[in-house]
């Protein structure tokens, strides 16, 4: 692979939760003057803490002079944000046109099996998070999963663990160098 | 340096290899090193080139002449002379339908050819993070024009002129939204990108964003010059990852050149560009809902008026387009209007982009001129449907879009035409569907995904699309009610006039545009509760079963074979069907099309599993009967003793019936004893499965023809009390053209029928055979047999198009018949008053037709040609004469000219008269006449006691070992072996050969049972 | 980078940025390009474009631009490269994996024979 970067990361344990409390409050004074700054905040927000805790929404509607109740509507309007905590990996199923005519849905049953979670729900030891999603736009590689950033095409039940395994491997990796 | 300078290509594919390709490969190698052109001339073997049926074959390039059936004898000639003097060998060398060529230069494939790619222009070309490559590519010289050459007014009336419409959906003039928002009053306006593509199955906005960010950026620069705007945001799906970040990278260069930002270009115009991404709601693809979202609220569409152009983002007038529409303008401001408008369609300008998907094999984006015609994108572009199926239909427009069947296929794509069709263009997702796509099942999918994407505002999307996919869920489980469909259209109906937003009032589309295409297939899962495509879950037990018009338990009788149970097998067989070795030879097996192991490898060889089950059998069993007194004295007439009618008589005696069958000619079987020939169906085989139906108390009397020698009035007139008409399509269609009477002009339904049944028949020495059916091959491998030395088989499409099933082609051609087509009959040629040949046109394949195969056109440069011959078989079609055989009886007649007959009973509108097979449905096949034998005999003993008694219909399980939970074993499917041509092209001698028994059991063992489901089933509800 | 403050310079800058791209894929250059859009990646077209670089490496081959460009449509066959030879005749690669390329760079780029089998065509 060319681009290996996990060797850069500078945290090399985990932050601890005031350091990433201090990342929102800098992430929220750089949009509080934005025109429609609460769903970008939110994105970042979630990006840091993995998910939306309460805490965290009480900051934000604070710190842009927002009501907790429509910073807490926008949140629960849009699927990708989360109050419970998430995997340290989304998987989202297509279950787009083209793959739910090329198998998507048993690629969905598949992974329930393996995972032994359902869809919206973290297994146990908080490595994947199940979504579904309608379309990443990979229709020609149908049926596809997206797990975190990268789409995975023409997904077979068959292939799944495999899959599954570069990214146990790479979080062991990512372990064992700090 | 190389001095190689031909390439010589040899299909080293399956099919070649089975015939023999490696050794024609050696004799070129051999051939070569005699000829020292070893080092000049290149062997390369292939992937299949896809003609295997005429194989072994090979390409020579440059000049790319295709070889075909080479021998390894012929290598020398190639050789020496085509490689080594230059001249093609006339005698081995076929010209190709230009489908199957392969072509190594980029410019010249298809896929690509036949595009016209503006949007896409840069994609694939320039590296998406240099900016340079952008502009070297003329990149924001378009911008320069507009800020240092022109008004914003010129450029408004530019893209007006130009004729360009939204790309995203309506099609809505984008010059017009461009004016109205530029004439706005403002101190403050927005333009917006739309790149929330949300619509499954369509990507083209992604791969522009990825592959060519700076042209939607330049894009909007030039938008916001000519409304007059400074600020812009695009609004990214968050399932684009990539894409925002290539964006973000094209942006960051932008504002870096000056291309961006405060006075672009040294000119006093400023503007600037964010992205905002999406957060996964589907719903923020309609503009209202979108600029909500954009002002970080919930993305909940409000009525319009007040239109965007208006009031948009924070109130003030915005500019909305999407990806593709954008991409378009830099080209437009370059090339001028009058340049964009001369492209596409009168009403629609310029190009669009689909993105392929779904059942076709060249799945990706594709930019075409606007109108070209449907048929062309998915075959020309697309490459046809995988696997040789069907096309059914195309969906096209999403969640808002239709479907558009294959009667179609020659549609402009255009917005106009797409909307009479009850389609839209939409974003341009194209999904390809062959017949193994359930309409009923995808108006579900497309339900489901609107309801859970329902932003739950307005009550008629919200509650209605419930509603509606509770319906459509019910019939999917085999729970439809008669004013299940007229529910589902009112309820459309309503939410399309009163849904909020574009989205809601689109909603029903695609479910009303399946009933408004696809009605039938709605009709049969509520009334026959049946999934012809074997999709729906509920009404398919195993998918080769629904595909069996006599819904055999294949999984039934396989298993059992291996667990070598034969008896039992054939008992479970004939439970459904009583031909199991007749079904055994002439079956096209369906079942194997639909057959679930050709997912994982190739699917199992069901018919020759059967074969084989079928030659254990010593003595024939007779199935379960229910003798009945009342029933054995009512009187029923069955006339035809084919196999619809001995299938209806067999099954009214397992009810206690004693029917009578009449027969026209001297001996019962119909088609199967008078035109099937018998090196396919021999002969004892048929007369033992009808005498097992003769002891079951079924009387058959011959040589009495209806019409002939007695009546239907008659009939009824000695008290039968209900008769099932299985008279067949017994007469041969002619020829439509000149001397079509002449001496030595038969038709193949009277050749085929006076060779089987008197046991000769007068052949030519030159035959030529007339069509591309199953009777043409039938006469054309009996012309063989009876001595002709040359049988030529003339069709007018192609091959691919033949209706004949393929393997009888291929046998066809390996027997020495000569297959000749795109070329159709013109006249036929007479000499004193005797046919010496058949004049020809060459044709060739332009639009497509209501079948969706493309329709045979005369060649203009093409001199029509004299094919001679002494004896000319038509067999173009085959007919019944209703008049005759009805007489005045009122049964009515369906579109095609036979008796109609009820679905599920096979009655007519005559309530004692029942028919079935080909005399109700037309040529068809066997097991179809099959089926509709045993459907009419439920619907007789309906009539005559007002109940259904069909016992064997009860569903049951086989006792045979299956584990689950095992993995299947990897094994390759097992072939039936062929008498080598040689010693069969000569005789009627059975030409298949069957499986050994541990071939058979090894094959029996391959199955999937997909019937196997009951018990895991209630296992998981309990758990 | 340097600034473009008026449409001159951006013609300057366009005729610059041809000249490279040419002196780059000029008459004597091969160019290989590798599409590597969503689909492209998730079919494994940055492991293409660290294979080529290797191959190319290994055979010693120096007179070969590699570079990445979005989606080049087919997504069914992906991963693919296009490949401009000396005469600027363009081929397009599908299905891509290690042992393709190994050829590819052997068979196309060393010996200049075109490899008719990993070619897209209909």
């Amino acid at each position: 692979m060319v681009d290996k970067e996990q060797g850069s990361c500078c945290c090399t344990e985990e932050a601890s939760e005031e350091q990433l409390l201090a990342r929102l409050d800098e992430v929220i004074a750089d949009y509080k003057d934005k025109p429609g700054a609460l769903i970008p905040v939110l994105q970042l927000a979630q990006a840091i803490f993995g998910y939306l805790p309460e805490n965290v929404l009480r900051k934000i509607s604070l710190g842009l002079d927002k009501s907790y109740s429509e910073v807490a509507g926008v949140v629960g309007f849009y699927s990708f944000f989360s109050t419970q905590p998430r995997g340290k990996h989304i998987i989202r199923v297509c279950l787009g046109t083209a793959c739910y005519v090329r198998g998507g849905k048993q690629v969905l049953d598949a992974i329930k099996d393996r995972l032994g979670v359902d869809v919206g729900e973290t297994t146990p030891d908080r490595t994947f998070s199940l979504d579904v999603a309608r379309c990443f736009g990979a229709c020609g590689l149908a049926p596809a999963i997206m797990i975190d950033d990268d789409v995975h095409q023409r997904v077979k039940a068959a292939r799944l663990q495999q899959i599954l395994d570069q990214y146990i491997d790479q979080d062991q990796a990512t372990a064992a160098s700090a | 340096m190389s001095t190689i300078h031909s390439h010589v290509l040899v299909c080293a594919g399956a099919g070649c290899v089975a015939s023999g390709a490696h050794d024609v490969s050696d004799a070129l190698q051999e051939a070569l090193r005699k000829h020292n052109l070893n080092t000049e001339v290149d062997l390369i073997h292939t992937g299949c080139l896809g003609p295997c049926a005429i194989g072994p074959v090979a390409v020579v390039y440059p000049d790319g002449i295709f070889y075909q059936g080479i021998k390894p004898e012929d290598a020398e000639e190639i050789v020496s002379e085509h490689l080594l003097k230059g001249r093609p060998v006339e005698r081995l060398n076929f010209k190709m339908p230009a489908t199957a060529q392969i072509i190594p230069a980029l410019q010249e494939i298809g896929f690509f050819q036949q595009q016209q790619k503006i949007v896409l222009r840069n994609c694939g070309v320039i590296d998406p993070t240099v900016i340079d490559e952008y502009i070297a590519r003329d990149g924001y010289q378009a911008l320069a024009k507009a800020l240092t050459e022109m008004t914003p007014e010129q450029v408004t009336d530019c893209v007006k002129n130009s004729g360009l419409r939204g790309r995203g959906g309506a099609g809505f003039l984008t010059g017009l939204k461009w004016e109205f928002t530029r004439k706005a009053q403002g101190d403050k306006k927005y333009v917006l990108c739309n790149a929330d593509e949300g619509d499954p199955g369509a990507f083209m906005d992604r791969s522009v964003l990825e592959g060519d960010p700076h042209s939607v950026i330049e894009a909007m620069i030039i938008a916001g010059y000519a409304i007059g705007a400074d600020q812009g945001y695009v609004y990214v799906r968050a399932e684009y990852p990539l894409a925002v970040e290539r964006l973000e990278n094209a942006l960051q260069q932008a504002r870096e050149m000056g291309l961006l930002g405060t006075n672009i270009m040294g000119t006093d115009f400023s503007f600037d560009l964010e992205i905002r991404m999406g957060s996964g709601a589907f719903v923020c693809g309609e503009e209202t809902a979108l600029m909500r979202s954009i002002e970080g609220k919930r993305g909940e569409p409000r009525p319009r008026p007040p239109f965007p152009a208006n009031a948009g983002l924070w109130e003030k007038p915005t500019l909305l387009n999407n990806v593709e529409t954008y991409a378009n303008i830099p080209v437009i401001i370059t090339n001028g209007a009058e340049w964009f408008a001369a492209i596409g369609s009168e009403k629609s300008k310029g190009t669009k982009v689909f993105a392929l998907a779904g059942a076709v094999n060249n799945t990706g984006l594709v930019e075409v001129p606007i109108g070209m015609p449907l048929g062309e994108i998915v075959y020309d572009i697309g490459g046809g449907i995988p696997g040789g199926k069907a096309f059914k239909a195309a969906q096209i427009g999403g969640p808002s879009g239709g479907c558009i069947p294959r009667q179609y296929l020659n549609v402009s794509v255009d917005y106009e035409s797409l909307q009479e069709l009850g389609a839209i263009m939409g974003s341009g997702g194209l999904i390809v569907m062959d017949e193994d796509t359930c309409m009923v099942d995808m108006s579900r999918f497309f339900l489901d995904f609107v309801q859970d994407e329902s932003c739950g505002k307005c009550v008629p999307c919200r509650v209605g699309t419930k509603r509606m996919l509770e319906i459509v869920d019910r019939i999917c489980k085999g729970q439809g009610e008669e004013g299940d469909v007229e529910k589902l259209l009112s309820l459309g109906q309503q939410i399309k006039d009163t849904a909020l937003c574009g989205l809601g009032q689109t909603a029903p589309n695609p479910v009303l545009s399946a009933i408004r295409h696809f009605r039938d297939e709605f009709d049969i899962h509520i009334r026959e509760k049946r999934c012809p495509a074997g999709v729906c879950p509920d009404l398919v037990r195993a998918p080769c079963m629904s595909a069996c018009p006599a819904n055999v338990y294949v999984p039934g009788f396989v298993s059992l074979i291996g667990e070598k149970r034969y008896a039992e097998a054939l008992r479970v067989h004939r439970d459904s069907n009583p031909f199991a070795s007749v079904c055994a030879r002439v079956c096209f097996h369906t079942c194997e099309d639909k057959c679930r192991r050709a997912t994982l490898d190739d699917s199992v060889s069901i018919r020759g599993i059967k074969r084989f089950m079928v030659d254990q059998e010593v003595t024939i069993q007779l199935p379960e009967m229910r003798e009945n007194e009342a029933n054995a004295k009512r009187k029923i007439a069955v006339i035809g003793a084919g196999p619809a009618g001995l299938t209806c008589a067999y099954f009214l005696a397992r009810l206690g019936y004693q029917p009578k069958v009449f027969e026209a000619s001297p001996r019962p079987g119909g088609m199967l004893v008078q035109t099937i020939p018998a090196y396919r169906m021999p002969r004892e085989e048929l007369a033992r499965e009808i005498r097992m139906i003769e002891r079951m108390g079924v009387e058959i009397e011959t040589e009495k023809a209806l019409g002939k020698d007695f009546t239907l009035q008659q009939l009824r007139d000695e008290g039968y009390e209900a008769v099932f008409l299985g008279v067949g399509a017994p007469l041969g269609a002619k020829l439509p053209i000149a001397n079509e009477d002449a001496d030595g002009v038969h038709d193949a339904i009277e050749f085929l029928r006076e060779y089987n049944l008197r046991g000769n028949a007068t052949v030519g020495k030159k035959v030529v055979v007339i069509g591309g059916g199953n009777s043409a091959i039938d006469a054309a491998r009996t012309a063989v047999r009876l001595g002709a030395e040359s049988v030529t088989v003339l069709y007018r499409r192609t091959r691919d198009e033949m209706p004949a099933y393929k393997e009888e082609i291929e046998e066809a051609e390996n027997e020495g018949v000569i297959l000749k087509t795109l070329v159709a009959p013109q006249e036929i040629v007479v000499e004193n008053g005797k046919a010496v040949g058949v004049r020809c046109d060459h044709m060739w394949l332009g639009d497509f037709d209501k079948s969706g195969r493309r329709r045979p056109q005369a060649r203009e440069d093409g001199d029509s040609f004299v094919e001679s011959a002494d004896q000319i078989i038509a067999a173009i079609g085959q007919s019944l004469d209703t008049n005759k055989v009805l007489d005045n009886v009122p049964a009515k007649l369906n579109l095609s000219g036979y008796v109609a007959a009820d679905p599920l009973y096979g009655q007519t509108s005559v309530d004692w008269l029942f028919a079935g097979g080909d005399a109700s449905d037309g040529p068809s096949s066997v097991a179809e006449a099959i089926g509709a034998g045993e459907r009419a005999a439920v619907g007789i003993d309906k009539h005559l006691t007002g109940e259904e008694h069909a016992f064997w219909r009860e569903e049951y399980d086989v006792d045979t070992e299956f584990d689950p939970d095992a993995d299947p074993v990897e094994a390759p499917r097992a072939k039936m072996k062929m008498l080598p041509a040689e010693r069969r092209a000569h005789n009627f001698n059975e030409v298949e050969l069957a499986f050994t028994e541990s071939v058979a059991v090894r094959e029996a063992r391959r199955c999937l049972r997909c019937d196997y489901c009951a018990e895991p089933a209630e296992e998981t509800a309990s758990r | 980078m340097t600034k473009i403050s008026s449409p001159k310079d951006l013609a300057a800058l366009r005729e610059q940025a041809r000249e490279a791209i040419a002196l780059r894929s000029g008459p004597r250059e091969i160019v290989v390009t590798v599409h590597m859009g969503t689909c492209g990646i998730a079919a494994g077209a940055r492991d293409v474009l660290a294979t080529l670089a290797e191959t190319l490496e290994q055979e010693g081959v120096k007179n070969v631009t590699l570079r990445q460009s979005g989606c080049a449509g087919l997504c069914e066959r992906e991963p693919m490269i296009t490949l401009a030879d000396k005469a600027g005749k363009e081929y397009r690669y599908g299905k891509l994996n290690k042992e393709r390329i190994q050829t590819l760079v052997q068979e196309h780029v060393v010996k200049g024979n075109p490899v008719m089998d990993y070619l897209v065509s209909n």
